[in-house]
């Protein structure tokens, strides 16, 4: 199907951005900087065009749905936001120095929905619990969350990698020169989960609507569940220490990489935990 | 006595123990998914030595979202936060009351140049600039003249001090809400036989009937399979009865739920029913003799009285055949048992040597009798689940009051701004000052964005 198509380009197209983004980084000109961005807007533009053709498609198969059912459309869409979230902030802040960190990993969801094994990319019709209208508001607002997060974790590697280099002060300084300074990092850090946390927040509360709607309950300890709050009692520790506690630097992106690893365990992990959520199973 | 009840106070009102909570809640809720909970329990008894196994469901491992150890970890939380907020409010509330007012004269102390304006523009009209911007952005503008100055001054967001007690206080709503409905609530499931009805559930974790206060009939079951066979739609219509009298009735459908006197319906599951019905022709030497439509256990007298027949058993599908029915003829000498499929001749074009090889399978063996297996009306079951909770309304209320907390905290930050406009001999002398609480950074972009506009506004006029 052609939308599959486009969606395999898309892969390269933002492997390319993340290739132009290092050389911004190395050689520094900033003639790579508009190369990259465009790259990675042209790629954004071609995956929403594609996404579309995908709903479109669904219909034609007589089972119209949006693209957010199955494992494969949701790494789709996690890609998505990343790459939107990511270029929103590049347009706000002019700053394009962290995109070699970030484009990165939504090649990789790109990348592990097209080649791993098993998983299906064909257009399935939707089971009888899928079919609600929470759907769209639930999933739209988890990988909105999830984005955000992998953007603060993103920042979490930068801050280490700068931070370790402010130590042994010599060798490839000037590589990282380009980077935000550690309190323009913390501070990205910060935002990221602030707006991840919103999201999470809210994307929990419809999917409790959902489940009230669907299964009879709002919350039934399904692990899936259990593993969201995990990571919203993570981050709001993170939260509060930053708050009331003054914590700065170091010990919060150390806690929002503890923090992502629970998301990422929430996205895939859980598959492998008995449970309700069994739709995204490979 | 006074001290002792402060070192409690600052025990309970300090945020490391909310933390320590918070975290320890976490590692419960990780091991929760780690071992198999309720039902999937049983399965690990049999990998682990009696003993131990009685040890830990003693210890309520086997059940730790309801254990007396998350329950107690609940109660120190929702204490924990009722003290730190109480610790706190006060101060809230003071930065939240306190207006800024046009006399406080200390904050444009060491302003950076860079919020310093210098305008040929006259004072009045540099000043209604000033005003309309600032109403733009801000609420409750005030105004003061001072010597040979006027003083602007508002505000923004003040709501936003007590964003974080509201989202304390929708916390301690949501365990409110969780205990009620653990309290009051109630969570079963019932099957019920298309056709038929029923007036008790199961209760789900113990092995209790509960009686309803009325009952419950399915009349039809539908199921519709897309083209792959995945199921598309299962819908139960169900009637709600008061003795013999319909009360209400509506269609019942996965993630479209029923509610009747505060229970609510779930479509949950299905399945075929022990108990099909079939329609059996019988024939005797080529010809019909008789129509009969069987359910299991039945008996009947053939035509010619040579026997008696016994249904042994209505398959909907035996072993991927399609329907059969199990008969047995019983006469005073002989017992003649044998299946009647419905697509005996699809199964002979198969393999046409199955009648020789398995008796069994021949539908003629009592001679002169022949069975035909005309068609078979599949029952289905539909499984319920009933819930009843009294406290998801107020879920409901504290997730609303969460979301409006974190969206003050988060969005609406509170910011104060000043603006003073002096006369400087020929020119006019614009100072731009602002106060946050928080997020310095956030207020100090604010302060260079209307430092700006107002630069571009002054321009424009002249």
């Amino acid at each position: 199907m052609i939308n599959t198509i486009i969606l395999s380009w898309v892969t390269f197209v933002y492997f390319a951005a993340f290739v132009f983004y290092l050389f911004l980084m190395i050689i520094g000109r900033t003639f790579w900087g508009k190369i990259a961005t465009a790259t990675a807007l042209t790629g954004l533009i071609a995956q929403t065009a594609a996404l579309i053709i995908r709903w479109r498609e669904s219909y034609e198969l007589g089972f119209g749905h949006i693209p957010l059912a199955n494992f494969y459309e949701s790494l789709i869409f996690f890609a998505w936001a990343i790459i939107l979230f990511y270029l929103v902030f590049e347009w706000r802040t002019k700053s394009k120095s962290i995109g070699a960190f970030v484009i990165p990993i939504a090649f990789l969801a790109m990348a592990y929905a097209s080649i791993a094994p098993g998983v299906n990319n064909r257009i399935q019709p939707l089971i009888p619990a899928l079919q609600s209208n929470w759907l769209t508001s639930h999933v739209v607002t988890c990988f909105m969350g999830y984005a955000a997060f992998t953007f603060a974790f993103c920042c979490a590697l930068i801050f280490f990698l700068k931070n370790r280099e402010k130590k042994n002060t010599m060798k490839s300084a000037v590589l990282l020169e380009k980077l935000p300074s550690l309190a323009t990092i913390d501070i990205l850090i910060y935002r990221g989960i602030a707006l991840g946390f919103i999201f999470l927040t809210i994307g929990i509360m419809t999917g409790s609507v959902w489940a009230h709607y669907a299964w009879g309950s709002y919350w039934s300890w399904d692990p899936k569940e259990t593993w969201s709050l995990i990571t919203w009692i993570i981050y709001a520790i993170l939260l509060h220490s930053r708050y009331v506690q003054g914590w700065r630097g170091k010990r919060i992106a150390l806690l929002s990489i503890i923090g992502f690893a629970s998301v990422l365990f929430t996205y895939f992990g859980v598959n492998y935990l008995p449970g309700l959520h069994s739709y995204l199973q490979l | 006595m006074s001290k002792k009840k402060s070192a409690v106070w600052s025990f309970f009102s300090s945020v490391k123990l909310a933390v320590f909570l918070l975290a320890l809640i976490a590692i419960i809720a990780v091991i929760g998914t780690l071992v198999p909970q309720r039902e999937g329990a049983a399965e690990l008894a049999r990998h682990m030595s009696p003993g131990l196994f009685f040890f830990l469901q003693k210890m309520q491992v086997f059940d730790l979202y309801h254990s007396i150890w998350f329950f107690l970890l609940m109660g120190f939380l929702a204490l924990n936060l009722i003290f730190c907020s109480l610790d706190r409010l006060p101060f809230a509330w003071h930065r939240f009351r306190r207006k800024p007012s046009p006399g406080d004269e200390d904050v444009f102390r060491d302003l950076p140049a860079e919020n310093i304006i210098i305008t040929e523009q006259d004072q009045n009209s540099a000043a209604a600039i000033a005003a309309s911007l600032m109403k733009k952005r801000f609420n409750c503008l005030k105004q003061q003249e001072v010597k040979n100055a006027v003083v602007f001054c508002a505000d923004k967001g003040r709501f936003s001090h007590l964003g974080v007690y509201i989202v304390h206080l929708s916390i301690l709503v949501f365990i409110a809400g969780a205990v009620i409905g653990s309290i009051f609530g109630l969570e079963g499931y019932v099957s019920i036989i298309e056709g038929e009805k029923v007036q008790t559930i199961n209760l789900r974790n113990s092995d209790t009937m509960l009686p309803l206060p009325f009952s419950v009939r399915c009349d039809r079951f539908v199921l519709e399979s897309y083209n792959d066979g995945t199921p598309k739609t299962y819908r139960s219509d169900l009637a709600f009865l008061k003795g013999e009298q319909i009360v209400h009735h509506g269609k019942l459908l996965v993630n479209h739920p029923l509610t009747f006197e505060g229970f609510r319906f779930y479509q949950a599951s299905y399945g075929l029913a022990p108990d099909g019905r079939a329609v059996l022709t019988v024939m005797k030497d080529g010809w019909k003799t008789m129509h009969k439509t069987v359910g299991l256990g039945d008996v009947f007298d053939l035509p010619g009285k040579e026997g008696q027949v016994h249904v042994l058993r209505v398959e909907g599908n035996l072993m991927k055949m399609g329907p059969a029915v199990k008969l047995s003829v019983r006469t005073d000498k002989s017992e003649t048992a044998f299946w009647v499929f419905a697509q005996i001749d699809k199964i002979r074009e198969m393999n046409p040597q199955i009648m020789n090889q398995l008796p069994m399978f021949n539908p003629g063996l009592f001679r002169p009798y022949f069975f035909v297996l005309t068609s078979m009306d599949k029952k289905y079951y539909t499984g319920l689940q009933v819930s009843r909770d009294p406290g998801t309304p107020v879920v409901g209320a504290a997730a609303v009051l969460m979301i409006s907390g974190l969206f003050l905290i988060i969005f609406m930050p509170a910011r104060q701004m000043w603006v003073r406009i002096e006369r400087e001999g020929k020119n006019t002398r614009i100072m731009i000052a602002g106060r946050s609480y928080k997020n310095k950074p956030g207020l100090a972009r604010e302060m260079n964005y209307v430092t700006g506009k107002l630069k571009q506004k002054l321009e424009k006029v002249r």
